[in-house]
């Protein structure tokens, strides 16, 4: 069906999809912790290849999933048992404000973990 | 005098294969809303365009429509507000299309009488007169008692298109509106229709019917307090 999107319609189709993609995340999770029972070797050899740049540019995603998902939730707890549905779009930005300083807080020392010049790789 | 450009929708499901849209240019002297540009292609340029209008002063409900793919009243909607050129007008979305611009509505007032949206008392009166409703009792309906049924809200509503059998938010909040009234006494006959899958709980607080409310109102709230009182009866 085709509408108009506003607040409401944006932030609720980005809670599914970072709905779905923490579920697919927490699958590779749990899969790439079970190397652990093979040995320290292997699950060694794999948190080397963890440590490419692209796993950090997806760590960096993955902090942005995590933390848009669970800011929203705090809104949608604040619409479903307090005033919240009152001010939502006011709710909905203040809680993003917050939202990106948190990401550049700790997407920041991610990317300085990629460059030469940061931290240890 | 300034003309603009209309993209409405046509279909007569009796002769049309498909719907189709269908240009006119209107000239619009400055404060003209949208019902001002039909009625001008109806009585000068088309007269085969169908559509609904009563009042012209936005409470009767008549002229909700699709407007630049957002549901408003047609009579509300002032032609120098919309910027999209041109302006596309559709019926209400989820609908069925009876003509043009009207759609079948009775699916809409059937899941009004759902939710009773009369006083139901079973207890006389306490006195003569009237039963009693202080200021602060009174003061609970506001922003429930104003609905004028126009359909826009439950039009806008996802949760509504994917679930035709879904009360919408205006039943929802006609529903609040007398189970919120401290003279009503049928409280527990309402909420058992509004406790479904296909009442309150279909909600997802994707606040459309808020932004297409005409009068201004919020559905998505009165469904929240909905909730909490179908809750707090439980436990």
């Amino acid at each position: 069906m085709r509408y108009r999107w506003f607040t409401g319609g944006w932030s609720w189709l980005l809670m599914r999809i970072t709905g779905g993609l923490l579920i697919l995340y927490l699958g590779l999770h749990i899969y790439v912790l079970h190397f652990l029972g093979k040995g320290g070797e292997e699950f060694d050899r794999l948190m080397v290849t963890m440590q490419q740049p692209i796993f950090k540019l997806l760590e960096v995603g993955l902090l942005g999933v995590v933390i848009y998902h669970s800011l929203n939730g705090i809104r949608i707890l604040f619409i479903d048992f307090g005033r919240g549905a009152l001010y939502h779009k006011k709710l909905f930005w203040f809680l993003m404000a917050i939202g990106a300083a948190t990401f550049l807080v700790g997407a920041i020392p991610i990317f300085q973990h990629l460059t030469p010049l940061g931290g240890e790789r | 005098m300034p003309t603009r450009r209309f993209k409405i929708f046509r279909y007569n499901p009796h002769t049309d294969e498909r719907p189709r849209y269908q240009e006119y240019e209107v000239q619009v002297p400055t404060g003209s809303t949208v019902l001002d540009a039909l009625n001008e292609i109806k009585w000068t340029q088309d007269g085969t365009l169908t559509y609904r209008r009563s009042c012209r002063h936005g409470i009767c409900g008549s002229c909700a429509m699709t407007i630049n793919g957002a549901n408003m009243l047609a009579c509300e909607a002032q032609v120098h507000t919309l910027k999209r050129d041109p302006i596309v007008v559709e019926p209400l979305r989820s609908f069925p299309v009876i003509k043009d611009l009207v759609v079948d509505m009775d699916g809409f007032f059937d899941k009004l009488l759902l939710v009773k949206p009369y006083l139901i008392v079973k207890t006389p009166p306490p006195t003569d007169k009237e039963r009693y409703q202080s200021p602060e009792d009174r003061k609970l309906l506001d922003g429930a008692y104003e609905c004028i049924l126009c359909g826009a809200c439950t039009s806008s509503c996802p949760s509504f298109w994917a679930d035709k059998e879904f009360l919408g938010p205006a039943a929802l909040l006609k529903a609040y509106r007398f189970i919120f009234d401290t003279r009503d006494e049928g409280v527990q006959e309402r909420l058992d229709v509004l406790d479904n899958k296909h009442g309150l709980w279909r909600c997802h607080t994707i606040f459309n019917c808020v932004e297409a409310c005409p009068k201004g109102l919020n559905p998505t709230w009165a469904i929240g307090e909905l909730k909490k009182k179908v809750i707090s009866e439980k436990f």
